[in-house]
């Protein structure tokens, strides 16, 4: 299906031009242009301070950009409040330390938001909620609190969490990093199936075999720059410039 | 061997019980220098208890002081034709306690283990007593049986439990044997003669062989079958209630108990009936369908950015309408002010309810119940009451200090929290003016703003507002305590990571949303040893009302009952009788903390 609609032209649902960000006096991203398809997946690569989670994180205006504009589902991203919490409860975010809320059950991590900002009826947001912790692989630790689960079951509930906002973009900020190396796979497997359930996706992260496997297209960064934009195989097969050389042969 | 299978099997390996004479050696007499450490502490501790003994026992102790001005330490000065108001509110209160823990249904066990331990050390302290007090040889041996047999009783429980296996013999419920336990202190006030002392038209009646007076143990008795019928009752019926709205309710009614039944019934106010029906009502039926009305609109989903502005035009004119006042630029009543502030509030959070109808009829209607309840209780507190006083409140001892330490912590808990958030949040006003506020209240000797609000805050109101005095106190010390607290919590917010903000932006959640779901809930948990410590604080610190010139405990008991001819200069036995009481209270909020803390660290493991 996937590959189905890629031949189709598709609407833009995440345009970036010419996105400027500097923290004091430091430039975290320069001049920065990227346009996302719907119902694609992008994964953004890049050595560690090269700007990606800060790019991610601009979309949801998690961090707000100074110059430049970002255009959300058609959405422009300014200081109104409004549009902000509009494209928010469009784009769901996974983070790297996973941010479930301890205080809370996992079903009421997962029901907070579609109860208290999409006003879905309790009862609806629960059955809602149980469906994504069934398709994320963890019905039965619905009663639990965060701090009883693993790494990688946190994780999942925090992708149900984000789903049961039934957002129609998906941001995850480096979402295996936290993770110990037998968990990761089962968080992959999750972004895989939501992936290939048509979600438009921005990743960033370190997992090159799910880069190569899942993205349509891969945006690598440096310095704050987009160095290299490409589908995987020309990536990971034939880099133009010297620099995604440099990185892949440092990870490969 | 058996490791290896228990390990395989999953089972945890039973833990030994060790025997109390076990425990003495392993934890006493480990080894010499902790047996010297022992012995050394256990002369000091023995030299100790029989000092205090010596001087509770003393020939020259007058406990019939004590004994006979209990109602004046408890009650300072009550009209005795109206105490019976008194016992209504105490009642109100036993039935609240017996419907919150039939409602929660209190399922905690202890274990007779520890009721055991609980026994014995009973016996072990009267053996003790029994051996040090400057008493006659004949009652020594009494106490020294009845010590012994104590020891014996709890010796036979501890074996008993050791046998049994499963988990209900092991322990028993804890709410039952609470009120078992209260049940014998009630009856021992008809079986025990502790003595009956009162002032009987001015003469003092000491008569030490017979139990206590009808008007002491009947009430008490009275007490403690409102407690326990109302468990039992509750009980029977708990299947067939709505659960989740009895919990709902008691908590309403617990929040509202202090001041309903201080102003209404403590106080007996007299309220002028012509004035209510030609003023009171008309206003409050005002605010209750225009502001209802306008709560209604400012909560339609489609309104945007005009409800927010309509709301801070709204809290502009409620804070106006207090400078207003405070220059007299113009007359309005108090109550009217009062509103237009929770009109203005309430419409901040009518965003919230932006759903459907049924959603902000909801609203509307929590915004009536509001109204209602605060007219109510302003008009109240406005109206003299009906009580001939010989003090100038009509609370007085310990009743004082409860109510103005239990309203204080009501009022000021809000408020603080409200203060944390405004210092520590991102708009400039707000966090200069609460750090304004918050600094200059902690640079103020708790006394002055006591002596304020009593002597000055009278000369800046408008004619014809009153404010009753014990209001002037609590409002005052509200104020106060607020700043304190407010300082405990933003510890506890900064506690609160940077990534929980960030997830609940990223889920979509307003500000305040974010606020109230998840950063409050996880700065107040981590806040609740310094909260309590504030607590404890402000219950101990009423004793300062008395510089104003309010009877608290504290004043009683060092300067009335002294200054009784009976009691000329009988000082000591009332002040040690106060540190007990403070102590049992302060105590008690200590140990309830703890288990806060156990219970809420759920989450976090």
């Amino acid at each position: 299906m996937s590959t189905e609609a890629a031949n189709t032209n598709r609407a833009d649902m995440i345009v970036c031009e010419n996105v400027d960000k500097w923290y004091g006096d430091f430039q975290a991203l320069k001049d920065v242009s990227a346009t996302i398809a719907e119902q694609e997946v992008v994964v953004v690569l890049g050595p560690s301070g090269s700007g990606k989670s800060t790019l991610i994180r601009c979309i949801n205006r998690l961090e707000a950009h100074q110059q430049g504009t970002i255009i959300v589902d058609g959405v422009e991203l300014t200081n109104d409040l409004r549009n902000i919490e509009k494209i928010r409860s469009e784009v769901g975010m996974v983070f790297q330390q996973f941010n479930l809320f301890p205080h809370l059950s996992v079903i009421d991590n997962v029901t907070l938001a579609p109860k208290w900002v999409r006003k879905m009826p309790k009862a609806a947001a629960e059955k809602k909620a149980e469906e994504l912790l069934e398709m994320v692989g963890i019905p039965e630790q619905a009663e639990k609190y965060p701090g009883q689960l693993s790494g990688g079951q946190q994780q999942r509930v925090a992708i149900a969490r984000a789903l049961a906002m039934e957002p129609r973009i998906m941001l995850f900020d480096e979402p295996t990093s936290a993770l110990d190396p037998e968990m990761i796979k089962e968080v992959l497997d999750v972004m895989k199936d939501l992936a290939h359930g048509g979600m438009t996706m921005m990743v960033v992260t370190h997992e090159m075999g799910f880069a190569r496997e899942v993205a349509d297209r891969i945006i690598f960064m440096e310095s704050g720059e987009i160095v290299e934009v490409g589908t995987p195989e020309h990536f990971f097969t034939n880099p133009t410039e010297d620099r995604t050389k440099l990185f892949l042969s440092q990870i490969l | 061997m058996s490791e290896m299978t228990s390990i395989k099997t999953g089972k945890r390996p039973e833990e030994v019980s060790r025997s109390p004479s076990e425990w003495i050696r392993q934890n006493l007499f480990s080894n010499i220098p902790n047996t010297i450490l022992t012995i050394i502490f256990g002369i000091f501790t023995l030299y100790a208890i029989r000092g205090i003994l010596g001087f509770v026992l003393s020939g020259e102790r007058r406990w019939e002081a004590v004994a006979t001005n209990m109602r004046l330490l408890m009650a300072q000065g009550y009209p005795a034709n109206q105490f019976v108001r008194v016992w209504f509110t105490l009642g109100c209160l036993m039935v609240l306690t017996g419907l919150s823990l039939a409602i929660w249904s209190g399922k905690g066990r202890l274990s007779v283990k520890k009721i055991s331990n609980w026994v014995m050390s009973t016996g072990l302290g009267l053996a003790v007593f029994a051996a040090l007090a400057p008493i006659s040889a004949s009652s020594r041996l009494g106490w020294v049986i009845a010590g012994a047999l104590l020891i014996a009783g709890g010796l036979g429980l501890w074996q008993r439990a050791k046998n049994k296996t499963t988990e209900t013999l092991h322990t028993i419920p804890t709410v039952p044997f609470s009120f078992g336990f209260l049940g014998i202190l009630v009856l021992s006030l008809w079986v025990v003669p502790f003595g009956h002392y009162a002032f009987t038209n001015g003469e003092l009646v000491a008569e030490t062989g017979r139990t206590v007076a009808m008007s002491t143990k009947l009430p008490f008795t009275v007490m403690w079958l409102l407690l326990v019928g109302t468990y039992c009752l509750t009980n029977l019926v708990r299947e067939s209630l709505p659960i989740a709205q009895a919990k709902a309710c008691l908590v309403g009614l617990w929040l509202l108990s202090p001041f309903i039944l201080n102003w209404i019934v403590l106080r007996d106010p007299d309220f002028d009936y012509g004035h209510i029906v030609s003023t009171d009502i008309p206003l409050a039926a005002l605010f209750i369908f225009v502001g209802g009305g306008i709560l209604f609109m400012l909560a339609k989903p489609s309104l945007g950015e005009i409800g927010r502005l309509t709301a801070i035009a709204l809290l502009i004119f409620g804070v106006f309408n207090w400078v207003a006042a405070f220059f007299g630029w113009y007359p309005m009543l108090q109550k009217v002010r009062i509103s237009f502030v929770l009109l203005a509030l309430a419409a901040l959070i009518a965003p919230n309810f932006a759903a459907d109808r049924k959603t902000r009829l909801k609203f509307v209607t929590g915004w009536a119940i509001l109204i209602l309840i605060s007219h109510w209780l302003i008009t109240a507190v406005n109206s003299p009451s009906t009580l001939e006083l010989q003090g100038p409140t009509y609370l007085g001892g310990f009743s004082l200090t409860l109510f103005v330490a239990i309203l204080t912590l009501l009022l000021s808990f809000p408020l603080g929290v409200l203060l944390a958030l405004g210092r520590t949040s991102s708009m400039p006003i707000a966090r200069v003016l609460c750090t304004g506020y918050i600094e200059s209240i902690r640079g103020v000797p708790l006394i002055t703003i006591l002596f304020f609000f009593s002597n000055i805050l009278p000369l800046f109101l408008p004619q014809g507002m009153e404010i009753a005095e014990l209001a002037a106190i609590v409002t005052g010390y509200t104020l106060f305590s607020a700043a304190y607290l407010a300082e405990n919590v933003r510890g506890g917010l900064q506690s609160v990571m940077r990534g929980q903000y960030e997830a609940a932006d990223a889920i979509g959640l307003t500000t305040s949303q974010r606020t109230g779901f998840i950063v409050l809930p996880q700065a107040l948990r981590v806040s609740i040893p310094p909260l309590v410590g504030q607590a404890i604080g402000v219950f101990k610190e009423t004793s300062l009302v008395a510089i104003i010139g309010a009877y608290d405990i504290l004043r009683i008991a060092n300067n009335v009952v002294p200054a009784q001819t009976e009691f000329l200069g009988v000082k000591r036995e009332g002040l040690l009788l106060v540190s007990v009481i403070y102590f049992i209270v302060a105590f008690s909020m200590s140990k309830y903390s703890q288990r806060l803390e156990e219970r809420v660290g759920l989450g976090e493991r």
